[in-house]
């Protein structure tokens, strides 16, 4: 196999692996990678690279591995000896290149995962002029629409519709501002 | 109206749009179809035409409607995506219309209280380093009859600051009535 296909399909391997365990695209089949990047190897020979390489991009993405954790980690394992413990220099090479373009978004899917609490999807927000109303309260009050939007990873969205007046309003961003300071306490801690 | 001023995101995500093939734009309107689009992008097309599907929705706008104002929003959008567009909302427009209606009345609240915490998830079973910081707010609301429910949801910091800014934006607007 000439170097350039072997090198492609490495990367198609390890992109179709992301696909399948952090990017929800169930369709990837290990079938399907097979056919598509692999066809000469045997069902078997295919699998071990498969299972190897999936657990090394496992290995490196539960770790969140920086530039130099991920050198000394992919050292080691071209170091090991035995036919299916090593990794080749190219495997190293690929993956190294794999986790340096993907590492953000595999880490957005892992962080998404762990949320178990519903996510704010969407804001919107109007504001309304009171001109009349049943109960006889003074017109011309001006009054703030907030829609949210609230979501768990895989189901509907909630939207909860809730009214502001000015004071409010003013009390939700003192409120904010404490929650900007601790923010901004931990930040200059680490 | 919110969501339809033109922005330069709005433009790039309706050339995205224009890259999917018309058949598949409209199969994914209404279901998420596997492109290989940049992740990011595909998020905001979903967004960009839920959102407007919401907004002519409320606005009970007809489909000739709702094509001027996408015109109006971005000069970017390809004639065959604005038929399906037409087309879609020509069949669905006026039951989504309805729905939404019934929704919303129904559901206006009022804020009682809001209560914060900033978190930091440290480590999860599918990752050992997760170092993810995040706000999570506990809104207890009472609805139009007093009764009174409480909704909780988490932001990561940089979704915190854009809701802060937008609450900034509110009470800038409402200072101006």
């Amino acid at each position: 196999m000439a170097d350039a296909d072997t090198v492609k399909s490495l990367n198609g391997l390890l992109n179709g692996i992301a696909q399948k365990i952090y990017y929800n695209k169930s369709e990837i089949t290990e079938d399907l990678l097979k056919n598509e990047l692999y066809p000469d190897l045997s069902p078997e020979e295919f699998h071990a690279l498969h299972e190897k390489m999936k657990s090394l991009v496992k290995s490196i993405a539960s770790a969140d591995m920086d530039q130099a954790q991920l050198e000394a980690f992919l050292t080691a394992q071209t170091r090991k000896q035995g036919g299916s413990g090593g990794v080749s220099a190219e495997q190293a090479a690929a993956l190294s290149r794999f986790w340096k373009s993907h590492r953000a978004r595999i880490r957005e899917s892992l962080v998404g995962q762990s949320r178990w609490e519903p996510g704010l999807r969407g804001l919107s927000w109007r504001v309304d002029v009171q001109t009349a109303s049943s109960r006889g309260e003074p017109s011309g009050n001006a009054v703030a629409l907030v829609e949210l939007e609230l979501g768990r990873q895989g189901e509907d969205s909630d939207f909860v519709c809730l009214e502001f007046d000015e004071v409010k309003v003013n009390q939700v961003l003192k409120k904010m501002a404490e929650i900007q300071e601790s923010i901004d306490s931990i930040v200059n801690k680490s | 109206m919110p969501g339809l001023e033109s922005t330069s995101g709005v433009d790039s995500t309706v050339e995205n749009i224009g890259r999917l093939p018309p058949d598949v734009f409209a199969e994914t309107t209404f279901q998420r179809a596997g492109i290989d689009l940049e992740w990011k992008a595909l998020q905001s097309i979903i967004r960009l035409l839920s959102s407007n599907f919401r907004t002519a929705a409320k606005n009970n706008l007809t489909a000739d409607q709702l094509v001027a104002r996408l015109g109006e929003g971005s000069r970017h959008w390809a004639k065959a995506v604005l038929q399906v567009v037409h087309q879609l909302w020509s069949e669905h427009g006026s039951l989504i219309h309805t729905y939404q209606e019934a929704h919303a009345m129904a559901s206006i609240g009022q804020m009682v209280d809001m209560q914060w915490k900033l978190g930091m998830a440290v480590s999860s079973d599918t990752c050992r380093s997760l170092n993810s910081p995040y706000v999570s707010l506990l809104l207890k609301v009472a609805d139009t009859s007093g009764e009174v429910s409480y909704k909780s949801f988490e932001m990561t910091i940089p979704q915190f600051q854009n809701f802060h800014s937008q609450f900034k934006d509110i009470s800038a607007a409402l200072e101006t009535v």
